[in-house]
């Protein structure tokens, strides 16, 4: 009796404390939502109205009205495309190289790929600006997808040869001695068996590039090639310039919010399984 | 119209095609110069990681290493100067400092907060109770948004009208003191930088240590138990040694991206004084005032301090981090 | 699996449609006629907003219709404009022909960003080509060593807008043309309330400083460009007199309250009841709001007010360097029917300004008046290092009271004296 009791109390404390947690969480996010559905008048209200009388739907369509929008999210779906196209390519094949083959100084290289994850991007930020600008493709989408055929974020090489390594190898044997040529193993016979790996990389770099701003604000000029963040900033700029329209800026924020969120809930297992592949044995 | 996506989509696939031919090159090349096939495989399918080291990391780090000694705007070449941009970084900058100060500070707080936030949360939840899984979605949520959503909501979260004035309303009237202007007051930039990363961090590490606490082995914690040891014994003396590793990793990896947290600050307009975080430093002087000189300058003392405070933390790990013996599972 | 690579689909598709409906409501831009193929394409960038952008096309469209061999194409940029600017200077695709404000053509022109326009104008006879006609000081701005970079398109006094019913029910005297500083405070002081969260005036920076150590007979920088004696006696009163107003809740709203509610936002709303405004500024035409107009306060010394101009260049980097002159000069002499005030003397008259913008005619006496004791800024080459110490040594200190002005003057005062051409 005694022991029902203490654990149904110990239960209530714990439901308490993580319900406390959650109330953190959720009341920030409430807030964004109730303010992108009050009108300009209601912003400053003392007390502040928590649902918004009557709630100011239109919001939503004139913020997203304001600017190009749409094209800001062509653009980052086209960017977004490409360089996951490329990334996943690349890494997949660098960590199927550095996880099954041999070859001299692969150690060595490997410890340099993993240095390169602490190298902060500040300090080959401007070089490689000044490459795009000889090579003559600012103000293009280049330097935000090109530069994934060389298998750049090292994280994603690391996340994957991790994986690989938990693999048995007894597969690809078997293929090697059916004859099968290093194309067609990767193709047939690996491909298959990392795709958990593979879509919890592409929802990071999916999540990576929805999110990414300092690589397009550095690249690109003109409006028209906005992916949908730098637009936010454009937005958050001219809207500044006078009062901030807080009900317009939080309609936005929860606009941009929402697709990653979507993914989030379909994906969460890749979410979770990819945070913990980067983790385990750093 | 459409000629923008056109070119690069060309030029994409170009330079895939190109680069698939390349490591099919430098397989055969390597056979034909009598390199062990095991061997000339695994170079071919480096090869675009090691092209990149070199095109879009090495040559990069030794540009910047020569444009930190020089005055640079890109319309006309550069100037050597020798160490002048550091003399102005040092003695001639009044926002370098404060900036300095600004981003360690906001390291060196937010992210071991952020871990006993996260430790706290995890250990909650690794008791089994019922639901891990969607409280565990719900305190991811805040790290998925879009930083610079985030950035937003706690500009607004902290407006003089916002909601955390509101809420701390009463205590205001009872301490009868002004409410505090956050974002806006010097002193209170860097404590609401990190309440603000506090909601927007923790969501991660939670979800990794969670996955460490639970495999922590059952058995350790019963043989305690039946030793007569108190919870909180057990909690230090079993399970933070068994989570080090993660605890770890964690700290490592939040120190990095706290050094570099660059999207959030660019959102939140602060007072002069108090600078701003040295990614933003970095970027404004090198793409907003075209000093790309001096913009790489403080980009090396930022990879420096980044170092040193890495080398710490390594350093100090044999102190606290517990390894399992070599030969555990995978 | 599935599921996920269905959503990336949907994601995708949902972007084409999304994209489509916008592409097809975007207005077709002017210069993209067929028609118009031996035309040359002249791009011009602006900082205009979004109806300003929609004005100025009109006056480009009218331009484009009767030239022969160019057709201006507008590219508005509202936002980080600058940066953009130079980014595409940097990337060898500046537009032909941008907008510069006045701080910002003598540090281009010395990189050589700029085309040299000296030549073609002298021997160019059509009015807005005239170079006696303008402003000198205006046009100064927009000269590097004797030679001419650009065409001043606007030249905005400063001047006071207030809100009347404020003062009415303050019941404070609106301002004269005999205000002095004092004047001025007092009544700024009388029109404060911040329990209703209404506050006399609000600055933050703007309006420049300059002007008001200008006004009291100093000097922000010697004529002679050899000097910055901001610790001068006159500076510094002026310098107290700024860090006075500012953020003092005495006076005006503090900084978290602008921050949040916004500038000039805070006059329109009613909540401040004086403005350093631009000439131009819409501020004596809000829905409900009446507002007048006056000089700005006297100060100990004179009356100068600031005078906010910007030119058009040319980018050196242009293809069609005679094409896009003929553009600019074109397009000039548009600007100046358009903007008020035209920085040309013959132009400042109270008619001209009427039919350039006709919402003015109440206003125009005062902004008449006030273009005589307008002054511009003395640019050098290093300007924007040299404004950035200002700022940062000078300004935000003293804003934010974190040493006297006579301190923080006479300290700043050689590294702003170091940036001075030699």
């Amino acid at each position: 009796m005694n022991k029902v009791a203490r654990n149904f109390f110990k239960n209530s404390i714990i439901f308490f404390l993580l319900g406390l947690g959650g109330a953190i969480v959720v009341v920030p996010l409430l807030w964004m939502l109730s303010t992108s559905l009050k009108g300009p008048d209601a912003l400053f209200i003392y007390p502040p109205q928590w649902l918004p009388k009557p709630p100011v739907w239109r919001n939503y369509i004139d913020a997203w009205k304001m600017l190009p929008f749409g094209r800001f999210l062509f653009n980052t779906i086209f960017i977004t495309v490409l360089a996951m196209v490329a990334e996943l390519f690349t890494a997949s094949l660098v960590a199927y190289g550095f996880a099954r083959w041999r070859f001299p100084g692969r150690d060595v290289l490997f410890v340099i790929l993993l240095a390169t994850m602490m190298l902060p991007g500040a300090v080959t930020l401007i070089p490689s600006f000044l490459i795009w600008r000889n090579l003559g493709l600012l103000d293009t989408f280049d330097p935000l997808t090109v530069g994934a055929w060389f298998a750049w974020g090292p994280a994603y090489i690391f996340m994957m040869r991790q994986f690989l390594l938990t693999i048995p190898k007894e597969m690809e044997e078997a293929a090697i001695i059916d004859g099968a040529n290093v194309a067609q193993i990767y193709w047939l016979v690996m491909l298959p068996m990392i795709r958990p790996a593979m879509l919890a990389i592409a929802v990071f770099v999916f999540q990576g590039n929805w999110n990414n701003l300092q690589a397009p604000l550095i690249y690109l000029n003109s409006m028209e090639k906005f992916p949908v963040m730098l637009g936010l900033k454009f937005f958050e700029q001219s809207l500044s310039k006078e009062a901030p329209m807080w009900n317009y800026m939080m309609a936005m924020s929860v606009l941009l919010a929402l697709p990653i969120l979507v993914l989030f809930f379909a994906a969460q297992r890749y979410f979770i399984e990819g945070l913990n592949m980067g983790a385990t044995k750093g | 119209m459409f000629s923008p996506y056109l070119g690069t989509l060309v030029r994409w696939s170009l330079v895939g095609a190109t680069m698939i031919a390349l490591m099919y090159g430098t397989y055969k090349g390597l056979r034909l110069l009598k390199v062990r096939r095991e061997a000339a495989v695994g170079y071919a399918l480096i090869l675009p990681w090691l092209l990149g080291l070199i095109i879009w990391q090495a040559y990069p780090i030794l540009a910047s290493f020569y444009l930190m000694f020089n005055e640079y705007d890109v319309l006309q070449s550069p100037r050597w100067i020798g160490p002048g941009n550091f003399k102005t970084m040092f003695f001639g900058d009044p926002r370098f400092w404060p900036s300095v100060r600004l981003t360690l500070g906001y390291s060196f707080l937010s992210v071991p907060l952020g871990m006993a936030g996260a430790l706290a949360t995890a250990t909650l939840l690794s008791r089994n109770i019922r639901g891990v899984g969607f409280w565990r979605t719900l305190y991811y949520v805040p790290a998925v948004l879009p930083a610079a959503a985030t950035a937003l909501l706690w500009r607004w979260m902290f407006a003089g009208q916002g909601l955390i004035n509101t809420v701390l309303g009463p205590v205001y009237r009872l301490l009868n003191i002004a409410p505090l202007t956050w974002f806006s007051d010097e002193k209170l930039v860097l404590p609401s930088f990190i309440i603000m990363s506090f909601w927007g961090v923790f969501g991660a590490n939670t979800v990794i240590l969670l996955a460490a606490l639970k495999n922590v082995p059952k058995e350790l914690h019963e043989a305690a138990r039946v030793d007569g040891a108190p919870g909180w014994t057990r909690f230090w003396k079993i399970t933070v040694p068994m989570i080090s590793p993660a605890l770890f990793y964690t700290l490592v990896m939040g120190m990095i991206g706290a050094m570099q947290n660059f999207t959030a600050p660019l959102f939140i307009t602060t007072p002069g004084g108090v600078g701003t975080f040295l990614s933003v430093y970095i970027y404004q002087q090198g793409f907003t005032q075209f000093k790309m000189g001096y913009a790489t300058a403080i980009a090396w003392f930022l990879l420096v301090l980044i170092l040193l405070l890495t080398l710490v933390v390594f350093k100090s790990s044999p102190v606290w981090v517990y390894y399992e013996g070599e030969k555990k599972g995978d | 699996m599935k599921r996920i690579f269905g959503l990336f689909v949907l994601l995708i598709s949902l972007g084409f449609m999304l994209t489509t409906c916008t592409l097809d409501t975007q207005p077709a831009r002017a210069g993209q006629q067929p028609a118009s193929k031996a035309k040359v394409k002249i791009r011009l960038a602006t900082w205009a907003g979004v109806d300003e952008a929609k004005e100025l096309q009109a006056v480009i469209d009218k331009i484009n219709a009767r030239a022969t061999t160019f057709q201006i194409v507008s590219e508005p940029i509202p936002a980080d404009y600058y940066t953009k600017i130079q980014t595409m200077i940097v990337g060898n695709t500046a537009p032909d022909l941008f907008w510069l404000s006045q701080e910002y053509v003598v540090p281009y022109a010395s990189k050589g960003a700029l085309l040299n326009l000296t030549d073609r104008l002298k021997t160019d006879r059509r009015p807005a080509a005239k170079m006696d006609d303008y402003f000198p000081a205006v046009l100064e701005s927009a000269q590097f060593r004797g030679r001419t970079y650009g065409l001043p398109w606007i030249a905005q006094p400063v001047i006071l807008y207030y809100n009347k019913d404020l003062f009415k029910k303050a019941g404070v005297a609106e301002p004269t043309d005999a205000w002095t500083w004092d004047d001025f405070y007092n009544a700024a002081k009388k029109l404060t309330d911040p329990n209703k969260g209404q506050y006399g005036v609000t600055v933050n920076g703007w309006p420049p400083i300059h002007m008001f150590i200008w006004q009291a007979g100093g000097e922000v920088i010697s004529p002679d460009l050899k000097s910055s004696p901001i610790d001068s006696p006159e500076a510094i009163k002026a310098l107290d007199f700024y860090g006075k107003i500012i953020y003092n809740p005495e006076v005006a709203p503090p900084r978290n309250v602008v921050n949040e509610q916004g500038f000039s936002e805070m006059f329109k709303k009613g909540k401040v009841a004086m403005f350093f405004g631009g000439a131009a500024d819409d501020l004596d035409r809000v829905p409900g709001l009446d507002a007048g107009v006056a000089l700005v306060p006297k100060g100990p010394k004179n009356r100068a007010t600031f005078a906010w101009s910007a030119s058009t260049v040319i980018s050196a980097q242009t293809k069609h360097p005679q094409e896009a002159y003929d553009a600019l000069v074109e397009l000039t002499e548009g600007i100046h029917n358009w903007k008020i005030v035209a920085p040309r003397k013959s132009l400042a008259t109270k008619a001209h300004l009427v039919k350039a913008e006709p919402r003015k005619e109440k206003a125009a006496d005062t902004i008449i008046k006030a273009a005589s004791d307008m002054r511009a800024f003395r640019i050098i080459p290093r300007h924007p290092e040299w404004d950035t110490i200002f700022w940062e040594q000078v300004q935000d200190p003293l804003f934010s009271k974190k040493g006297a002005a006579a301190d923080l003057a006479k300290a700043a005062r050689p590294k702003l004296e170091a940036l001075l051409p030699r």
